[in-house]
């Protein structure tokens, strides 16, 4: 059962980044406005390297999953082990880096623990870089309906085709990942032992899954091409959009009142 | 206003690299408003009749295409699928693949968007076709959320809001269980009342569409071999011909006689992949058996027969044969004892000839050498697959690939067969082989569980049903007794004529 295990190994460390349906603000922005707000975000997170302008940086981000009504538990379950990496991230640098003031000596059994400025500062700017980039993300994924993303993107000038792109790979992974489970099962019912995780397993799993898989996958492409062209996909440069995405005021306050926020830690910090 | 909606003009289909012609000859017109079946035993040319129709046949699929075909008045070999789309739609057998977005809404408006029509008139569009299929209220639901049968009336909706004049429907029921099949039936009651189209219906079972139909083609060998119209298709109607012979029930235990012991048993079992979607389910099964399992897309159907094998967690319970506990055993040990057919047939191949396909589960868990095993031959005969011995198992029609499947159980004779709709895309004639090959297993002693749409099949073949709801087995009885218990239950799809009845090519 090595396949099927090892996804739910992965996503108890690893929490599956998922749109959480919800009616806050956030919910309701533009997606477009928080598609710009996280490349605000992240680009400063980036270019003010003060451990200060980290630390407002990351309260802001709290509030920001406060506003989307997600709270301290779902940041600690999302987030676990991106704060312990952060963490760690500290630890090596503190046990690396000797340069600055020396802030303290703890005297140990073989040799003295110094935590040096230079160390602890390095520590804390590179894990408050690491939870704000990777903590803004999640939360961009868990306010943003992906399905309204790529109509927003569509009617904001990306082309149509690479929109639908998007909108189908979002359908179909989870019927594809469906199909992988009753491939390996209906193989496994032919007497084929895919049972295990050693290395020739692995390779026989591969050699008995891929080709139903792949054959199943360009079947259903066929059915999907059937369908879509059917129905005009495709026939004009442009097509129409029964709901338009628009901005709101309410977008636009929001917007202007990060940007200022934005550029008062670039005036302060850079 | 043009008197025909279509017209076919002597036309021929060869597929590229095929030995013959997939449609031969074929000559047809379509009045405007008219309701018509297409039927046929399977590879009979029905599926690319629709595809000619739609312009996938010559733009999609290479192939030698001989006369004409012009739906209102364009002639489809100038024009591709994409400029015949708002004259004629086509709706495939598989809801799941023929959906594209996320949402019910957006779904049905993605035709219309692409024409490029103004979003006003493209909002009226989908209210129309929404309500055309009764489906008015899943417009805000997701897609994945739907049952079988509402995807499929999204599917439908979603060509409707195209406003073509020519509306196809390929087998739009064979995915669906019966209650779906009933709903995706009113919908097309709906449209013969409501809506001013020419439906055209693919299908094998005809009972509640003949009362519907203007006409009713057979196709044979990729030619119209027989039309009925008006007195003669009520006759039909009247007196469909059910298949279907009824058998001796020898195979139950006789209450009078003392039992044997069970030849398979499962006690309070409870499988599924996280938590448990099969609860407490206990049945036996005694040698020569056959039983249906029945039950809504979803209610733990095949989750019964993949839990048989080990191929879910077994969180509870126990499973013996002949009396010997193999619950915890290997999948690849119990595969020697259980033969599993899958729905998707495409799942299971992998060979790259017939002939290899057929033998490959007697290599693994019989030990055979390549070509010891003399039985794959006579089987792929008797199931009239040894023509194509050497062609690639995935080029079959999907009707081929389900008795290919089911021969490379039988050439290793497990005690146990479980088979998930093997009756899916098989013909009278093939549906009948295939039962016929269930008697021969039941006759050595072997236990069969099927499972099963069509309750005409449940009651002519299979003398138990075990019919399974939200993953319990609410009902274990003898044939009459479950349908009177499901009767009881008001679970009338489930009870014989609701939903069987073919038309045949004799007079």
């Amino acid at each position: 059962m090595f396949l099927r295990r090892s996804p739910s190994v992965v996503s108890g460390y690893f929490p599956g980044l998922n749109y959480v349906p919800g009616q806050s603000f956030l919910h309701r922005a533009h997606p477009l406005v928080k598609l710009v707000l996280l490349v605000g975000f992240s680009i400063t997170v980036l270019a003010l390297p003060a451990p200060m302008a980290g630390i407002a940086l990351f309260f802001a981000l709290l509030a920001a999953y406060g506003m989307a009504r997600l709270g301290p538990g779902f940041f600690w379950r999302k987030l676990r082990m991106i704060v312990l990496f952060g963490l760690a991230m500290v630890v090596v640098q503190v046990l690396v880096v000797k340069e600055g003031l020396l802030l303290a000596a703890l005297p140990l059994y073989f040799f003295s623990l110094e935590i040096w400025s230079e160390g602890l500062r390095g520590g804390l700017v590179m894990m408050l870089r690491f939870l704000n980039i990777i903590g803004s993300s999640y939360l961009f994924v868990a306010v943003t309906n992906p399905n309204n993303l790529a109509y927003a993107l569509m009617q904001a000038g990306l082309p149509y085709r690479y929109g639908f792109m998007l909108i189908t790979a979002m359908r179909f992974i989870p019927i594809f990942q469906r199909e992988l489970n009753q491939v390996r099962s209906a193989q496994m019912a032919k007497g084929i032992d895919l049972e295990g995780a050693s290395l020739p397993k692995i390779l026989r799993a591969v050699r008995y899954l891929l080709v139903p898989l792949v054959i199943t996958a360009l079947g259903k492409v066929d059915h999907l091409a059937i369908s879509m062209e059917g129905r005009a996909f495709g026939l004009y440069h442009r097509r129409s959009y029964m709901q338009s995405q628009k901005l709101t005021w309410r977008d636009a306050v929001f917007l202007a009142s990060a940007f200022i926020f934005f550029a008062a830690l670039f005036f302060y910090f850079y | 206003m043009e008197k025909y909606v279509a017209t076919i003009k002597n036309l021929s289909f060869t597929y590229y690299g095929a030995a013959g012609p997939a449609l031969e000859g074929i000559n047809l017109q379509l009045r405007p408003g008219e309701f018509l079946i297409l039927t046929g035993p399977s590879g009979c040319g029905k599926s690319t009749l629709a595809l000619c129709l739609t312009g996938f046949i010559p733009h999609g699929y290479t192939g030698l295409m001989e006369g004409t075909v012009e739906v209102k008045g364009l002639d489809t070999r100038e024009n591709t699928p994409g400029r015949l789309a708002g004259l004629v739609g086509l709706v495939q057998q598989d809801p799941e693949m023929q959906l594209c977005t996320l949402r019910v809404m957006d779904e049905v408006a993605f035709g219309p968007e692409n024409l490029g029509l103004d979003p006003a008139e493209v909002t009226a569009r989908v209210r129309w076709a929404l309500a055309a299929v009764g489906a008015s209220d899943l417009a805000e639901r997701d897609l994945y959320s739907l049952s079988g049968g509402e995807k499929q009336k999204v599917a439908i909706a979603s060509v409707l809001a195209m406003r073509p004049s020519l509306l196809i429907l390929d087998e739009p029921t064979a995915n669906l269980d019966p209650r779906c099949t009933a709903e995706v039936l009113a919908v097309m009651e709906k449209l013969r009342r409501d809506e001013d189209i020419t439906v055209i219906v693919i299908e094998h079972r005809l009972e509640r569409l003949l009362p519907l139909a203007d006409r009713a083609l057979y196709m044979e060998r990729g030619r119209i071999v027989r039309e009925f119209r008006g007195e003669e298709l009520s006759v039909q109607a009247a007196q469909y011909r059910p298949f279907y012979r009824k058998i001796d029930r020898a195979g139950k235990p006789r209450v009078n006689t003392p039992a044997p012991p069970p030849r398979l048993q499962v006690e309070g079992l409870a499988a599924g992949y996280e938590a448990p979607l099969l609860k407490d389910v206990s049945f036996s099964l005694y040698p020569g058996e056959i039983a249906a399992v029945m039950g809504d897309n979803g209610s733990g159907k095949s989750t019964l027969l993949q839990a048989l094998l080990g191929l879910l967690k077994i969180f509870r319970g126990k499973i013996y044969l002949d009396g010997t506990d193999i619950t915890h055993e290997k999948v690849s040990r119990k595969a020697g004892w259980i033969g599993l057919s899958f729905q998707n047939p495409n799942h299971q191949l992998f060979e790259s000839t017939v002939i290899k396909e057929a033998e490959l589960p007697s290599l693994f868990l019989k030990g055979c050498r390549p070509g010891e095993n003399r039985r794959v031959l006579s089987l792929l005969e008797q199931f009239d697959l040894l023509a194509y011995r050497d062609q690639l198992p995935f080029a079959l029609s999907l009707g081929e690939k389900k008795r290919l499947t089911l021969v490379s159980l039988l050439a290793y004779s497990p005690p146990v067969l479980a088979l998930d709709e093997p009756l899916v895309g098989q013909d009278p004639h093939r549906s009948e082989l295939l039962l016929g090959a269930l008697q021969e297993h039941r006759a050595r002693g072997g236990v069969t569980l099927m499972v099963c749409h069509d309750p005409a099949v449940a009651s002519a073949w299979c003398g138990r049903i075990l019919f399974l709801e939200q993953g319990g087995l609410i009902i274990d009885a003898p044939t009459e007794k479950a349908f009177a218990l499901l009767a009881a239950r008001g679970l009338t799809h489930y009870l014989p004529g609701s939903s069987s009845g073919f038309i045949t090519g004799e007079g």
